[in-house]
Formats: structure tokens, C-alpha cells, sequence
């Protein structure tokens, strides 16, 4: 069944698909259809969820979290200020290894105060335990939100699913709705080994000493790392079923190319529109679509762009002092590869400034004309 | 402790930070320093019910649609929920604690619906006691009389109640008009008292055709003569056939005998003796009107029963004084004086204070006195040592005279219905303890409900090791967590249309039907008891309140004694100890 759907109501269609039972959010804008969604799915008994409003994001995570340990299939959903509010409840949903989802909708950190489009507030949760996916299209939201269980129970890690503000979660495009049988033969229902219960007192997420606590970071190291084959299985799986597979990147008219921009997001799109435009010009310009952002992948990525000249990496984020955060992933990826390209990173796009095909012309031009990239990342689309 | 799992490798250890054993050695609950206990208190309804009734225990069974086990609760300690339910002035009203947060609960329609229900459904009282072998006399068959007629056949004993008029119930029957208390309710109470074995003799009036010495093969006997008659005006011409005391009116009417009437009729007094021989007189086709000595303020009838006295169009006339009755070229009239108020008087109303010159004339057809009325207990045997119509009691009811209490007007009480109800079942429970010669004076510590006295039959009558402990302490507005509550207007009963109020005596009150009932009980708070709302089972942390036949039990190997449960306790029913170590 197709519907015309925004992309925070995919989110919470997928929710329903995946028949979480615990939902608890706090609302905040861009996110809060999300939440208004849900409300709605469960009291329309459409999904058999207990809803648990909260008053803070601190406490939706908290919630979810006590929710998962006691052995359910739980969602939340932020953004921006309040994921940042969650930080410290991130690192207790990874740490304790439970398999929570969450979508944020990528919003840009106050001061100053403003509510569109950035990917600094998922971004800045790099080191948080959580698997990153970033969605390019309303469908792929709604794909990547039933897969994000798929992989999260697999793995006994927490997953984050990722959307533009407004240019997915409030803009409208047809969705496909998968059928929820098929969707429960994907997806069976969540069975952990260990749960909280009173029958069988266990301590979760108990106090370990020094003698202790390395060996379960090296055990949660190797677990993210395992993910990245994880992933790559449950979208191969879910291609097979449902006829829709988005990989962990994704290369997009790379034959023989010279150039490659490297995106995340919905900016994706309209960089196939400048790739295809530039390509009838003649210029050998591909594109890269990052979707797994953590675990890095980075032999999927070297495949692609191993032996281009140039990547133009497009970074609508910023680390202070430092410059793009993909850039910089990806530069460090590299490094230690005798043969790779060179790293471009423009940052663009900041505080839902938009990201035009002009632009993305400018950058791929940018790129060809200097042969060395500059020390610090080149900013685009600026005033005057 | 279990035993010990041995962690060489990363390879022994669990992917997720989680005990592998059973952590159901560590009892958190020796943390704890504080300890909730469930703890269930005294409403305010319940404490300030002169008949021991357990309000609140009714509005939680109405509340689930309990309504005959409602009744059943009621009966434990009063025959009279038909009666009281239409004619008790209510002080639990008065003081529930919802009538501070918005409106108090509608305590007295629900107890006459579940009555109303009772009587549609033929509910029976049980009796579980075997037969005694001693006998009780009752003199008098008011609410006093045979309430604790009812309580001791229900405890066993032989009761025989002796009525000085024809009919069964005392100023019920004889004093409160059929559109208050319809006939039938009251008589389908007493017939379920006469069920339980209790035998009558009508028409037997002490000190004429009933002797003391008549009494001699009574154990125990108990006096509830009631107050029956007026006072007297003190004012010259009283005495003339178009003047009469309104206690004797309301009785010959109760009676079905004839009444002067009169088109224009004066009713003086502004207690519910004149608004009842008043709304009385405007049914049987008079035109009164109330004359009363001080302002509404001090009037000691029903607030209600003045309103409904109003709307049926009669007329009050305040600070007015009669000076005396005559006759005028063959006019009846009555000369008044108009008063102002003085300073207050012993019982704290200010006192009417004549104004001087101000006399007036009005012209009468009939005069009606209720300023007040007395017992006549002239007959009664002298060692009970009777002064100003009232005979002293002990605070059991007991009088000077062995084996004699006493109950009702007669005695030192407020003279209400449900005082009366009271003092008759007091009286009961006394009366057992002297027969059974059981000590008494510890009897009220375990079945007093708070402070003002009141007891509870059931709690007399239950074993002392079943009896369900209760703490002294009557929870008020602030003790409970009121946000939990929502705000809810109080239902009301509708009202016989005033057309249909001359001329007949159909009851002014309809009641609740069923829905409105239920909905009205829900609106109770539950003060101090539990009522199984699971907010501490919600909130515990620790999982450490747990669900053990119906009821919550609080699992002390695990409460850490935070406090939670009690802090979220809407209604003050747990309570948080220092841990004695």
C-alpha cells in the first residue's frame, strides 16, 4: 500500500510495523509529529504500545531504557537540544547493551536559537556507543526504522536513525507501506536472553571494578564493530523481501569518476540531480552516499573511491576548531592506505540554510580548480 | 550468598554488565532506615457520623456498583439508612473533606439510593448470633428504641418494645411528614427489625398501662421516650381552641385524625417542627406563614427545609415575637412585637431583644406553637434522677439505676435522628457488656471512630484478633495528596415539580438515579483508607509493593524505604516509620 506520508510520520509507521510496546518521548520541534503520530497509533490501538510521556528527554531515555531491560521492544524520538539532554542516558542505553531505538531529526544546537535542519546534534553523539544510519528519502526512513530493531537486537547495541528537519520530516512523498505480516516474519518478536523480573532478580547494568570494566568496553568494541556485517545482512535481507536495499553507502554514478561528493541526508538527492546535470556536461563527477555513519564503513567506501582523484566530502555540520565531522572521519579512515584520494570538505547547510544545485556546482568546480585541498574546510552558500 | 561464579577471561564474562547469577540473596530491604507501613485512618465522614456509619467503606462499594453490599454495610450499624438517607441533617457532609477542595460529596442521596435499592431488591438483614436466653425491654419505639432493639435481636437477645401511641417509630411516624419520610420507608425498616424477633406492645404507655414492676423479667432496659411535648409560649390566651402545638398537630395528622385548619394559619417557632407543621398545612389546602423570634442566621431548622419551605411560597417573617392571642369583635388575632438582636446568649445565637412600641396586630384563623418540646417523664422511677426533661447518663448510656440506660431526647444529647440512632446502639453495646458482665472500659479504644465518640458496631462485634487494625488519627484536606484529584461538581437530586406540592404529600426529594449514584460515589476520596488505586504499586521502585490475595503487601526484604509509595499516596492510608533495629 503506498501512502503520501511526511517523514516523521514514516518514522512512527515504522514503529508501528515493528510493534515496539514501549514508547516514551518528550516532544520537541522538529520531532513532535513523530510523538503526535504514535499518541495517535496507540490510542487508536493500532499499535499495543504502552505510551509514556515524560517530561524530559533525560527521562524518555531513562524510561526506554528500564523498558528494554525489563525485556521489550522500546522507541523514543528527539532532536537537536533534547538529544543533546539525553547524552548521559545515550552512554546507559549502550553501556547496559540494550537494543533501544531512536529517531532524531537532525536539527542545528542553539545559541542561536533555531529549529531547522543540521547534523551536529547526531553527530555529537559520535562516541556515545550508538549505531548511526542517516536517511536520504521518506521511505528510507520508514525501511530503516524496522531494520534499525533488526540490527539493534541482533548486536545488543542501541540504534539511531536519522532525518533532516523539514526536508524529511515535514515534506511529503509517497511511501510504500510494507504489509505487517511480512514485516513480523522479518521482524519476529523481541526474545532477550536476560531480562529484568522479580522471579529472577538479576542486577543490571551493575558496579564493576577496575579488575572488571575493560574487558566489557573491549566486548562493546567488538560488538560495534561486528555491526557494520550486521547491518549490511539485515538491508541485504530486507532487499530480498521487500525489493528496497540501500546498503551501508551507496555509489552513485562512480564509473570512471575523478570527482566523488561524498553526502549524508536528504541532500543526497539533490546532489544526484547536480551529479546527473554535471555528468551531461561531460564531467566525470560520482557521487557517494554515506548511510552507516557508525560503525565508520570503511571498506565499503574504499571500494568506491579508492582510486578517484578527488572526494569532495559535504559536511552540514561543524566540530569547532576542527571543521566537517564526515570529512574528518574520513580522512582518518584513510590515512594509513597507501593509495587514496584527496579529502575536499566544504561545509554548507548550517541552521537549515539550503543546500542548492548551484552550490553543490560550485563545490564540484571548487574541487576540480585546486589541486591541493586547503588546510581548513572551504565554507559555501555564505552571504555576500 | 550464592555461589561464587569465577570471571577469568573476557570469554566467562557476558556480553551485557549483568549479574549471571540469582541476585535474590541481596535483600535490599536491609538498607532501609525508614519503613512505609499501609496504615488506614478515620475520614472526617466517618468520625463526624453520630451513628457510627462507615461512609466512606459505602462510597467505595456504590462506586464499583456494590450498591446492596453497601446496604449491608450500613445495616451493621443502623436499621434506618431509608430514614436517614431522607431526614439526617448530614454533618458528614459537613465535614468531608471534598466540601473544602470543591463540593462535598453527596452523602446522604447516596445512602437514601442504596436504601431505595435495598427495599427494590428485598435485601434481608442476616443475623449470624444463636438465642439468648435474657430478655431487654425497650420503652419507646423511636429511632433510639428501635435501633437498639435491632442491635441486640441481632446480638441474640429477646426484645419486647413498648409504644405509648398505636403506631410503631415515635416522632419518625408521628413527627415527620409523609413528604419528608414517606410511610412506607419507614415502616418497611421497622418490619425488617420485627423480623429479627423483636416483639411489640403499641397503645402501652409507661407509668399507665405499663408499670415498672411489669418490668421485672427484663435483664436490661432502655428508655427512649422521646420528646413529645411543647413548650409553652408563656403568653396569655395559648390556651384557646383556634391554638394548638404544632407536635400535636403533626401527629394527629401522621394519625389520620381531624385537624383545625383554618385558611390562615401562623406558625410560631424556627425549628424543623415549624417548617414541617407549616409545609404541612400548605398540603392540606391553609395558607401559612412563619413567625420567627430571630433572624434566618439563628434559625435552627435545615437550611434546606427553610429553601423548600420558601419555594413552596410560605412566607418567614424574622425578629418577630407573639405578645399574646385574642379575640376582636369576633376577629381571631394575634398581637406581636417586633425584635432586634442583643448580644448572644448561652448557647452563642444573640438574643432576640424586644423593641419597644413597636406592637402590631395580625388576624389569624389558626395558631400553631413549636418553639421547642419536652419529654414527659414524670412516671419514670425516681432513682433515675431526672432534671429539665433529661435523664443523666454515663458515658455508656448507662443510667443511676442497674441494669437501666437510657437513649434519645431524654437524655443529653442533640436531638437529631441520628443522635438517636446512635445513643439506641451505644446502648445495645452496653447493654451486652452487662450482661455478659464483660468489662467495659476498654471497649471504646478498640471501636471508637475518632474523636467525637462515635462507635462501630462492626468492629464490636468482630473478634478482636480479626479486627482490622485502624490508627486514632482522621485524615483532613491537607494530609492527602489532592493532586490526584480532579475537580467534579457534586450531583444533585431532582425535585418534586412545585405544582405537585399542594394538596398531596408525595416525597419532595426523588433521589439519584443508579448512574448518577455511582458516579457520585466515585467522587469520594477515600480518605485514609485504601482503596486498592495501586499508586504505590505504580511508583516503587523496587518492585517491592506486591499483589497477595486482592490486597497490596509491601515486601520488606526489598523496600529500601524510600517513601515513594507514601509520598504518592493520594489519601494519607500509609505511613512512614523510623526502622526499629
Amino acid at each position: 500500500m503506498k501512502k503520501i506520508m511526511v517523514g516523521n510520520h514514516a518514522v512512527s509507521w515504522g514503529v508501528m510495523l515493528s510493534r515496539a510496546e514501549v514508547v516514551s518521548a518528550y516532544p520537541i520541534t522538529p520531532q513532535t509529529s513523530i510523538v503526535e503520530e504514535l499518541s495517535v497509533l496507540c490510542a487508536d490501538g493500532k499499535l499495543k504500545a504502552n505510551f509514556i510521556p515524560v517530561e524530559s528527554e533525560h527521562s524518555a531515555m531513562a524510561c526506554v531504557i528500564g523498558a528494554a531491560a525489563a525485556g521489550v521492544r522500546t522507541f523514543t524520538a528527539t532532536s537537536s537540544q533534547g538529544l543533546a539532554l539525553m547524552h548521559e542516558m545515550l552512554h546507559w542505553a549502550s553501556g547496559s547493551r540494550l537494543p533501544i531505538v531512536m529517531a532524531n531529526v537532525n536539527r542545528a544546537l542553539g545559541a542561536p536559537f533555531n529549529i531547522w535542519g543540521e547534523q551536529s546534534d547526531s553527530l555529537s553523539q559520535r562516541d556515545t556507543g550508538w549505531i548511526q544510519i542517516y536517511c536520504e528519502s521518506n521511505q528510507e526512513v520508514l525501511d530503516t526504522v524496522i531494520q534499525a530493531f533488526k540490527i539493534a537486537e541482533k548486536v545488543l547495541l542501541p540504534v539511531m536513525v536519522v532525518l533532516d528537519a523539514f526536508v524529511l520530516s515535514h515534506t511529503a512523498e509517497p511511501v510504500d507501506i510494507p504489509d505487517a505480516h511480512i514485516v513480523d516474519q522479518f521482524l519476529p518478536a523481541f526474545k532477550p536472553e536476560f531480562k529484568l523480573d522479580p522471579q529472577n532478580p538479576r542486577s543490571f547494568a551493575c558496579f564493576l571494578t577496575p579488575d572488571f570494566f575493560m574487558e566489557f568496553r573491549y566486548k562493546m568494541q567488538r560488538a560495534m564493530l561486528e555491526s557494520e556485517a550486521v547491518c549490511k545482512e539485515v538491508d541485504g535481507q530486507f532487499g530480498e523481501i521487500f525489493g528496497r536495499g540501500y546498503g551501508l553507502v551507496e555509489a552513485y554514478r562512480c564509473e570512471g569518476a575523478d570527482v566523488v561528493l561524498m553526502t549524508a541526508g536528504a541532500v543526497t538527492s539533490t546532489a544526484r540531480v547536480a551529479v546527473d546535470a554535471l555528468r551531461e556536461k561531460g564531467r566525470k563527477v560520482g557521487l557517494l552516499k554515506l548511510r552507516l555513519f557508525r560503525p565508520f564503513p570503511k571498506e565499503d567506501i574504499l571500494e568506491v573511491i579508492r582510486k578517484v582523484e578527488k572526494v569532495a566530502v559535504l559536511d552540514r555540520n561543524l566540530s569547532l576548531g576542527l571543521g566537517g565531522m564526515f570529512a574528518h572521519e574520513l580522512r582518518a579512515a584513510l590515512c594509513n592506505e597507501k593509495v587514496r584520494p584527496r579529502i575536499y570538505n566544504y561545509i554548507t547547510g548550517l541552521g537549515g540554510r539550503d543546500t542548492t544545485l548551484q552550490i553543490l556546482n560550485d563545490v564540484v568546480y571548487q574541487t576540480y580548480e585546486q589541486p591541493e585541498p586547503p588546510e581548513q574546510s572551504i565554507w559555501v552558500g555564505m552571504r555576500g | 550468598m550464592a555461589e561464587q561464579i569465577i570471571l577469568r577471561t573476557e570469554k566467562d564474562m557476558p556480553y551485557q554488565p549483568i549479574s549471571l547469577g540469582s541476585m535474590e540473596w541481596n535483600r535490599t530491604g536491609t538498607w532501609r532506615y525508614l519503613r512505609p507501613r499501609f496504615d488506614n485512618k478515620i475520614s472526617p465522614c466517618n468520625e463526624s457520623c453520630p451513628a457510627g456509619q462507615d461512609i466512606e467503606g459505602a462510597m467505595v462499594l456504590i462506586g464499583q456498583g456494590k450498591v446492596l453490599e453497601a446496604w449491608d454495610l450500613f445495616q451493621e450499624e443502623s436499621p434506618f439508612p431509608g430514614v436517614c438517607g431522607r431526614v439526617c441533617y448530614h454533618p458528614c457532609e459537613s465535614s468531608c473533606n471534598r466540601g473544602e477542595f470543591d463540593e462535598a460529596v453527596s452523602i446522604n442521596a447516596l445512602e437514601r439510593f442504596m436504601a431505595d435499592m435495598a427495599f427494590k431488591h428485598g435485601r434481608r438483614v442476616t443475623v449470624k448470633k444463636e438465642k439468648k436466653k435474657e430478655k431487654v425491654a425497650v420503652i419507646g419505639s423511636g429511632p433510639a428504641g428501635m435501633t437498639c432493639a435491632y442491635h441486640l435481636a441481632r446480638m441474640g437477645y429477646g426484645v419486647t418494645v413498648f409504644e405509648a401511641l398505636p403506631v410503631l417509630g415515635g416522632m419518625l411516624r408521628v413527627g415527620i411528614p409523609e413528604y419528608r419520610l414517606p410511610k412506607k420507608i419507614l415502616e418497611g425498616e421497622i418490619d425488617r427489625i420485627l423480623e429479627l424477633g423483636v416483639t411489640t406492645e403499641v397503645n402501652t404507655r409507661f407509668g399507665e398501662s405499663l408499670q415498672q414492676k411489669d418490668l421485672k423479667e427484663y435483664a436490661a432496659v432502655f428508655f427512649a421516650l422521646g420528646n413529645h411535648v411543647s413548650k409553652k409560649l408563656g403568653v396569655s390566651g395559648e390556651d384557646e381552641d383556634w391554638a394548638m402545638s404544632g407536635v400535636e398537630f403533626l401527629r394527629k395528622v401522621s394519625l389520620g385524625k381531624e385537624v383545625p385548619l383554618g385558611k390562615k394559619m401562623v406558625i410560631i417557632g424556627g425549628g424543623n417542627t415549624a417548617l414541617d407543621a407549616a409545609r404541612t398545612a400548605l398540603r392540606l389546602g391553609a395558607k401559612p406563614s412563619i413567625l420567627y423570634r430571630r433572624t434566618r442566621e439563628e434559625m435552627p431548622a435545615f437550611p434546606a427545609e427553610i429553601q423548600e419551605a420558601e419555594e413552596e411560597g410560605i412566607e418567614i417573617s424574622f425578629l418577630v415575637s407573639p405578645v399574646r392571642l385574642l379575640v376582636e369583635r369576633g376577629q381571631k388575632k394575634l398581637e406581636c412585637v417586633k425584635n432586634r438582636l442583643g448580644p448572644p446568649d448561652e448557647d452563642g445565637r444573640r438574643r432576640p431583644v424586644e423593641v419597644k412600641g413597636s406592637n402590631y396586630f395580625i388576624e389569624v384563623d389558626q395558631v400553631l406553637t413549636a418553639i421547642g418540646e419536652d419529654a414527659d417523664l414524670a412516671t419514670l422511677p425516681k432513682k433515675l434522677g431526672v432534671q429539665d426533661s433529661i435523664i443523666p447518663t454515663d458515658e455508656r448510656g448507662a443510667t443511676k439505676l442497674e441494669g437501666t440506660f437510657a437513649g434519645g431526647d431524654i437524655i443529653h444529647q442533640p436531638h437529631t435522628v441520628v443522635h438517636a440512632i446512635g445513643s439506641g446502639k451505644r446502648a445495645a453495646i452496653f447493654i451486652d457488656c452487662f450482661l455478659r458482665k464483660q468489662k467495659w472500659e476498654g471497649v471504646f479504644d478498640s471501636i471508637r471512630l475518632g474523636e467525637r465518640g462515635n462507635l462501630s458496631m462492626r468492629r464490636y462485634l468482630t473478634e478482636e484478633k480479626e479486627r482490622p487494625p485502624l490508627s486514632p488519627k482522621t485524615v483532613l484536606l491537607k494530609d492527602l495528596n489532592i493532586d490526584y484529584f480532579e475537580h467534579k461538581k457534586r450531583k444533585k437530586t431532582s425535585r418534586l415539580p412545585m405544582g405537585k406540592r399542594q394538596g398531596t404529600f408525595e416525597e419532595v426529594n426523588l433521589g439519584f438515579p443508579e448512574e448518577t449514584a455511582v458516579a457520585e460515589a466515585q467522587r469520594c476520596f477515600n480518605c485514609g483508607v485504601c482503596n486498592l488505586c495501586d499508586n504505590c504499586y505504580i511508583f516503587c521502585p523496587d518492585v517491592a509493593i506486591r499483589k497477595e490475595n486482592g490486597n497490596n503487601v509491601i515486601d520488606y526484604d526489598h523496600c529500601k524505604g524510600c517513601g515513594i509509595c507514601v509520598e504518592e499516596c493520594p489519601r494519607d492510608a500509609m505511613v512512614m516509620e523510623e526502622e526499629g533495629r
